[in-house]
């Protein structure tokens, strides 16, 4: 772009520079629709790092967010156990791993676990509808190990790994500890000899062996576990352990799928509509000028769609509501710019010196719009939840792109088309000079 | 065209907008909270015929909950929504199992389509304080974004008059409460105006801007007068284009999305007003005090 910029002086090299902007638009355009296929070799490696671009058409590739999707999610809040010590923090953090453990266990890979406030946990299920799912998530494997007199001395969060196996005909779990769960059991185990050490899951007594010799290795067996399915559950259940808070369930909520895809088929045709209408009145209002908004409308839908495909952002019902309110929205810099070129035009300007004069002359209005604009979503950003913060990051898109639609790609085809000759005023306003003013 | 200051109409106009409402909300009639905020549980049935709410407000009194909203919607009036307050989140799973079997010896076809809303008394506390520090907070921010770009007079009357937008947003959310409910996308709707609506202010505010320095012995209210004017064209135009595709999803889009696209509306409409109407001539007194300190100093 830059190169043609250069040549945008004379007139062959600025009507070359529009066909180039087309060009690119429609490939664009086409790319958008279609989509792009990144083979990962040769110098397209290089561009790996970037989101993973669906080879698929990027309709399909749009990230729904659960609202659209259909699914459901759960809010929970959550409370250090009484008597803890420990980092809230951490609780939260270790609470959360959890559960996405859980979850991606049982094969919901696409589920999505956030943190929100302070204490509280939410977790987003896409495609599901089904109330056992809370049971997996709020399940709180509480292994105990006593010592003989009943005391328990070593619980579930000391134990590192836990696998079932098949031995001697029987089902098995191999479990290690952590290195101080170890040190404990060694001196438990040393202490106990001949004596019984029973192992304890959710209240439920799993094994009461006698200590045979001390176990100073940090590793163990729970073994004469009846079937193969239960060894297996159990052993998932100690590898995750207990949850480091209690969960209060706050909120559930269940979305079908029907209802989601009602609301993304209205606002498409809402944004068609609106783009339609938008174009007519930019052209009847402000001509060739309108023209050229268009044609940078066209660029900035196309653009934000892709960036929203590319950054995987989620697209929620606020999100689609605000990207169709920033199409409308996007347009704004234009109609400042085009009002001031009107103005510079009833001075008596040329229309070349009335796209120069039109640009510098609104570019305050328009830096202190968008930046007002993007306070208001950066606290969004950081103060909604959910389906708010879809919304707060695809109006913080809208705003960059519709500044570079706005000015840099507007500001390039003005140039473009006075260069090629389009200088006669009547082409861009109705507005005639009031006075003659030497250039 | 001339333009003349009526800020003070105009204050009078949004003031009595803004009391109407305060009495309504004094007097119990106040905005018609949704689950977000209210807690309760919220359920959605197809019944495949015509539903009488009274059949289903009847089901749910037999079952011993007695405050129950039923809405009936859907094209034929085929759809019902439940909103049941007060329900622990033990009972949710036998409220529903209880009232299927109820309501299919009247509807015998009913099914659920899907959406079941439980939401917790706590989890609508948090979301009412976080809107309120999210507006306060982007209210602050720009107050002082503005008096660094502009001045702190601009800044005062530019967030003056975002309040303003958002308490009438309010208002008018207490006016139609029996059209409306505030849920949670309503806190996305009043952010997004605070950010919108002040467009329009700081594209006025920056012709007074440029204005005020060119015509330093001109009375400010004057200035404002000219500025007003001058963006006049483009406060039109912008608007126009913004509403378009707002009012679009208005119309096509479904009830969730209009319950955010309604406060959407009138915020930009009264972002507009406020732009034009009040914000300036805010600016225009502080500005003529300050002067008139200043002259006495």
């Amino acid at each position: 772009m830059k190169s043609s910029k250069r040549r945008a002086g004379g007139k062959t090299g600025a009507i070359v520079a529009l066909c180039v902007v087309l060009v690119l638009t429609i490939a664009l355009g086409v790319i958008g629709i279609t989509g792009l296929s990144i083979p990962p070799r040769g110098l397209y490696k290089v561009l790996s790092w970037l989101p993973t671009w669906r080879s698929a058409n990027w309709p399909a590739s749009l990230p729904l967010g659960l609202d659209l999707r259909g699914g459901m999610y759960v809010e929970y809040s959550g409370k250090a156990p009484e008597g803890s010590t420990a980092n809230f923090d951490e609780l939260v953090e270790g609470t959360m791993s959890i559960i996405r453990t859980r979850l991606s266990d049982k094969g919901f890979n696409e589920a999505n676990v956030q943190r929100i406030g302070t204490d509280g946990i939410r977790v987003e299920i896409p495609d599901v509808q089904d109330d056992t799912v809370l049971d997996l998530i709020g399940a709180a494997a509480k292994l105990e190990f006593k010592d003989p007199s009943g005391e328990t001395f070593m619980t579930g969060d000391m134990v590192k790994t836990a696998t079932y196996y098949y031995a001697d005909g029987d089902h098995q779990i191999a479990f290690t500890l952590t290195d101080e769960g170890a040190k404990i059991f060694a001196d438990m185990t040393a202490a106990n000899i001949g004596r019984n050490i029973a192992i304890y899951l959710d209240g439920e007594m799993l094994i009461n062996p006698t200590v045979q010799s001390a176990i100073t290795n940090g590793s163990g067996v729970i073994n004469g576990m009846q079937t193969a399915e239960r060894a297996t559950t159990i052993a998932a259940k100690i590898q995750s352990g207990a949850l480091p808070l209690e969960l209060t369930q706050q909120k559930v909520d269940k979305v079908s799928a029907t209802l989601g895809q009602d609301a993304v088929s209205s606002s498409v045709k809402a944004a068609l509509i609106g783009i339609v209408l938008i174009m007519l009145l930019m052209i009847c209002r402000y001509r060739l000028n309108g023209l050229i908004a268009s044609w940078a409308l066209t660029i900035y839908t196309i653009l934000l769609f892709m960036l929203i495909a590319l950054f995987h952002i989620q697209l929620t019902l606020p999100g689609l509501a605000g990207v169709v309110l920033g199409i409308g929205m996007a347009v704004d810099a234009n109609v400042i710019i085009f009002e001031r070129f009107n103005e510079e035009v009833r001075k008596g300007r040329s229309a070349k010196a009335a796209v120069r004069a039109g640009f510098k002359n609104a570019m305050s209005a328009i830096l202190d719009a968008n930046v007002t604009t993007l306070i208001a979503a950066i606290v969004l950003l950081i103060f909604g939840t959910g389906s708010i913060q879809g919304f707060a990051k695809t109006l913080l898109l809208g705003v960059i792109v519709s500044m570079f639609t706005a000015i840099i790609v507007t500001r390039f085809l003005m140039n473009c088309f006075v260069n090629a000759g389009a200088t006669n005023i009547a082409l861009y306003t109705k507005v005639k000079a009031e006075k003659e003013v030497q250039e | 065209m001339t333009i003349k200051n009526h800020s003070r109409i105009c204050l009078i106009i949004s003031g009595a907008i803004i009391l109407i409402a305060l009495v309504l909300t004094i007097f119990g009639h106040g905005i018609n909270m949704g689950i977000d905020f209210e807690g309760g549980l919220s359920m959605q049935y197809d019944m495949k015929t015509a539903v009488v709410s009274n059949d289903v407000s009847s089901v749910l009194s037999g079952m011993g909950i007695a405050t129950s909203t039923v809405t009936v919607q859907g094209r034929d009036n085929n759809e019902v929504n439940i909103r049941i307050k007060d329900v622990a989140k033990d009972d949710i799973q036998k409220v529903q199992a209880d009232f299927e079997t109820a309501i299919k010896e009247k509807y015998p076809e009913a099914s659920s389509i899907g959406d079941v809303n439980y939401v917790g008394p706590v989890a609508g506390a948090t979301l009412v304080k976080n809107a309120v520090i999210s507006v306060l907070l982007a209210a602050v921010l720009m107050l002082i974004y503005i008096a660094i770009r502009f001045d702190l007079n601009s800044g005062i009357a530019a967030v003056f008059g975002l309040l303003h937008d958002v308490l009438i947003m309010l208002s008018f959310m207490v006016i139609f409460r029996s059209v409306i409910q505030m849920n949670s996308s309503f806190i996305a709707a009043a952010l997004t105006i605070v950010g919108y609506s002040i467009n329009n202010t700081i594209v006025i505010f920056d012709r007074i801007r440029e204005n005020a320095k060119k015509m330093p012995n001109v009375a400010r209210e004057e200035v404002t007068n000219i500025s007003i004017k001058e963006s006049l064209g483009r406060t039109i135009c912008t608007t126009v284009t913004t509403l378009i595709t707002i009012v679009a999803l208005c119309i096509l889009g479904v009830a969730s999305i209009r319950e955010f696209a309604l406060p959407i509306i009138i915020g930009i409409l009264s972002g507009v007003y406020s732009a034009n109407m009040i914000n300036g001539y805010v600016w225009a007194f502080l500005e003529e005090k300050r002067r008139n300190r200043k002259a006495k100093a």
